[in-house]
């Protein structure tokens, strides 16, 4: 074996008193793409930032290339050519492409910026990375996955041996994932380092070679991606058999009952007109590339943006939904895609967040029982399985699955009948999603109905039991359950026979 | 030990903070000074404090909501020289007069909050605005000049003696401020005020009608400055249109000092009523003291600093 690049010896770190690492020891081989994997909360987080220099270890040590390293802030790291590409990239929307990649290094020339070869640097960089935007294109015109691009021209352009990416394809389309994979191969190829931080399993046997997992704050083991298989990656993460967990235990719950009509729903300029219907007990797919203007229909059907034409009724009845004041009103819920933005209220306590949407329940006069919104919210800690079970703990301390099961708590509460789950596992652990689709069963089993917008092809496949693809903004097709195959709705999402055609399209935009 | 002790002053949060600081203030000005440690002055720190507390109530409720409302200096202005006329030239009953000057302000703040949930303006900018138009009004109605004699019977009302010791100003801060405590802490509107502050686009999906809650804010703030108006027209007997120029920041600052965040979802009513307080007992001191009063101005931006400060040591410790 060559000597790591990096080696890990007995790190630990605690914070005021709890120990949120203890003990990692492992090396990661030059060249390689390593991944490390485990639950929210295991602890890839805090083992990253000790890495790049954002928090110092209270024990053990790490080696670069063979030496003792203590890197004192990120900048130190930088310069040692240890990149990190952040979970929710951070580009500067007002600045140019090239002033975002050489932010804080500009070259000079006496006391201006050199901007002629500042854009020719950049430029060069792009090039290698078959980009489609320039230097001086504004950073606030790029699409996610082109500000990824950008992350990565910066980690080249500070000539980075290592490059670290953090959940790197959470927000991207699966056209954008693609390209971002072939990204990372190439620069595997050029003898560049990659650790690759991710909850998506599929992406560990496409382009990872070895994986390392951790489990709370300890690290389990080191695998060849080659030898291991997706259960025992699975058990080895969660410590237990999550068999399956994107597919239904109960099948069958859809009943006769017809409990949302949608008609020639329409938003000008965003989504042509869309029909569907939603019966009681069934849970109804959206699926489609990022970009189909799912979110923006479920927006809309909500209420929470304008339509420009349609109709919606509701159990046969027709319902004026201008607001989310309305909708709530006719039994409609929204679990929004985004949860620290749209979902959850960063300051309050769980017994706030659950009861916000519900909160007359518990109001008498305008005046509010607070020892009814906490039993309230004593109740919903049950069902969803939340830790830790405390109604008075802030939501935002929470980790990322449970903050999720308080925004559906939220809706569980109001007694919604028809919910509406926007990418409902997006950046939640595996553990916490088998719960959350094992909640949904639950309630399906209860005559709830369910709309899941979901980009996870094995959420949609496993969970739906009808499902209807988008493709830019208008509706494809309608595919049932005995239909479904990954095939198809890649087919629909795509855009019918010249799908190829259009993938390499969407990738070059 | 030592860590026990700073979860203690977490758990007892900002206002005991500020109880301490108060503490301190009096304990140093009393020091200096045996006249500052008497009931006559320390109610005279209350009775300083009338004015500002009932703008800073008001205004503390828009600042929960990620808003600022800069024209409650303006506001106060209009319904001092208006009350001041429906009481002295149109013979207009006290009691009716109050409640118009309620309504008033009321409508005032309303007229702001429009401007911020309908046209979407900044609320900075909305109410520099206004701030500038309400004091042209002020200047209109009288042509400049002071309304003066103001009724007895209206002054006697809002600002006379409360058992001989107090003044009934003093009953209208308090029971202002007890209503704005029971509204923010037990009542729907209060809990909705905080979420719209915390995270307003959350609060909003959540089937909250968001406009509605933010502009009855504008209004409640419109109500304290409308009060504090008419206790500055009780107490001094005469409505300038020039009245309660630069207020606004000194509400803003009693606010800021008791915990109330610019950027919203935290704040509390008894923070801001003994943030009004310290800075009360911080002028009176140095008055009693004989301080030179451009002294004042540098004390008063210092607790604000120091305040300020204090919040960012607190919020580390939790971190």
């Amino acid at each position: 074996m060559e000597k790591p690049v990096i080696e890990f010896k007995n790190i630990g770190k605690s914070f005021s008193g709890n120990a949120v690492l203890e003990g990692i020891s492992f090396s990661i081989q030059p060249g390689e793409i390593h991944a490390i994997m485990g639950e929210n909360g295991a602890g890839k987080s805090t083992l990253l930032n000790i890495l790049h220099g954002i928090y110092t270890p209270t024990a053990g040590e790490v080696f670069l290339a063979g030496e003792r390293t203590a890197f004192s802030s990120i900048q130190d790291a930088i310069e040692k050519g240890i990149f990190k590409v952040h979970q929710e990239v951070s580009v500067i929307p007002a600045l140019t492409v090239g002033q975002n990649i050489t932010l804080g290094y500009e070259p000079q020339k006496g006391l201006f910026v050199d901007y002629a070869r500042l854009n020719e640097e950049t430029d060069a960089i792009l090039q290698r990375l078959k980009c489609h935007f320039r230097s001086t294109d504004k950073a606030s015109k790029l699409s996610t996955g082109e500000m990824q691009m950008l992350a990565i021209a910066k980690a080249l352009f500070h000539k980075a041996q290592v490059i670290s990416f953090d959940e790197p394809t959470a927000a991207l389309s699966d056209n954008e994932v693609n390209a971002f994979f072939d990204v990372v191969r190439e620069l595997k190829a050029s003898g560049i380092t990659i650790i690759y931080v991710t909850h998506r399993l599929n992406e560990i046997f496409q382009i990872v070679d070895r994986v390392s997992i951790l489990r709370d704050g300890r690290y389990i083991g080191t695998y060849k991606v080659a030898d291991i298989t997706r259960e025992q990656l699975i058990k080895s993460m969660v410590g237990r058999d999550v068999a399956a967990f994107a597919v239904r235990q109960h099948q069958g719950l859809v009943q006769a009952e017809t409990v949302l009509e949608v008609r020639n729903l329409a938003r000008e300029g965003v989504f042509s007109p869309v029909s569907f219907q939603l019966h009681k007990g069934e849970l109804l797919g959206f699926a489609g590339l990022v970009g189909a203007k799912r979110t923006d229909v479920m927006r809309v059907l909500f209420g929470a943006d304008k339509k420009t034409s349609g109709e919606i009724f509701v159990k046969g009845r027709k319902a004026e939904i201008k607001s989310p004041v309305d909708a709530l009103r006719q039994g409609i819920g929204l679990i929004p895609e985004n949860r620290k933005t749209q979902g959850m209220v960063r300051m309050l306590t769980n017994a706030d967040n659950v009861g916000l949407a519900s909160i007359k329940k518990f109001c008498r006069l305008g005046f509010v029982n607070h020892a009814q919104k906490q039993k309230n919210c004593e109740t919903f800690i049950e069902q969803i399985n939340l830790s830790p079970r405390d109604p008075l703990y802030i939501t935002e301390n929470l980790s990322g699955g449970n903050q999720q099961k308080v925004v559906i708590a939220k809706w569980l509460s109001t007694d919604a009948d028809i919910l509406i789950f926007d990418e409902p596992t997006k950046g939640v652990d595996v553990g916490a999603k088998a719960e959350i689709y094992r909640l949904m069963e639950e309630l399906l089993a209860k005559g709830k109905s369910i709309i899941m917008v979901s980009s996870e092809m094995m959420e949609i496949i496993g969970m739906s039991d009808r499902v209807l693809v988008m493709r830019e903004g208008s509706l494809e097709a309608e595919l049932s359950r005995e239909e479904l195959t990954e095939e198809r709705v890649l087919h629909f999402a795509m855009g019918g026979e010249d799908s190829f055609e259009n993938e390499c399209n969407a990738a070059h935009k | 030990m030592k860590t026990n002790a700073m979860q203690l002053i977490n758990k007892l949060g900002r206002e005991f903070g500020i109880v301490i600081a108060l503490f301190v203030i009096v304990a140093i000005f009393s020091a200096i000074d045996s006249q500052y440690f008497t009931v006559a002055n320390l109610v005279d720190i209350i009775d300083q404090s009338t004015i500002n507390g009932l703008l800073a109530i008001g205004i503390t409720f828009v600042i929960i909501t990620a808003g600022i409302d800069l024209s409650v200096g303006s506001i106060l202005a209009i319904v001092v020289v208006l009350i001041g006329k429906l009481l002295t030239n149109m013979g207009v009953d006290p009691i009716t007069a109050t409640l118009a000057g309620i309504v008033l302000g009321f409508l005032l703040g309303i007229f702001n909050g429009f401007l911020v949930t309908r046209l979407k303006l900044q609320p900075f900018i909305a109410t520099l605005g206004t701030m500038s138009v309400y004091r042209g009004i002020a200047y209109i109605i009288t042509g400049g000049w002071p309304v003066l004699n103001m009724p007895q019977a209206f002054r006697d009302m809002l600002d006379g003696d409360f058992f001989a010791i107090f003044r009934l100003s003093i009953l209208i801060l308090f029971v202002f401020a007890i209503l704005a405590y029971i509204l923010m802490r037990y009542t729907r509107f209060g809990n909705y005020v905080y979420a719209i502050g915390s995270n307003e686009e959350a609060t909003r999906l959540s089937g909250v009608n968001v406009d509605y809650h933010k502009l009855m804010t504008y209004g409640l703030c419109g109500i304290g400055a409308a009060l504090a108006g008419m206790v500055m027209l009780a107490r001094l007997g005469t409505g300038e249109p020039a009245a309660g120029q630069g207020y606004e920041l000194n509400a803003i600052a009693a606010a800021a000092i008791g915990g109330t965040s610019l950027a919203g979802g935290k704040g509390t009513i008894i923070g801001t009523l003994l943030g009004a307080l310290l800075l009360s007992a911080l002028k009176v001191g140095l008055v009693v003291v004989g301080v030179d009063a451009f002294w004042q101005y540098i004390a008063t931006g210092g607790i604000i600093v120091a305040a300020a400060y204090f919040e960012v040591i607190q919020t580390r410790l939790r971190g």
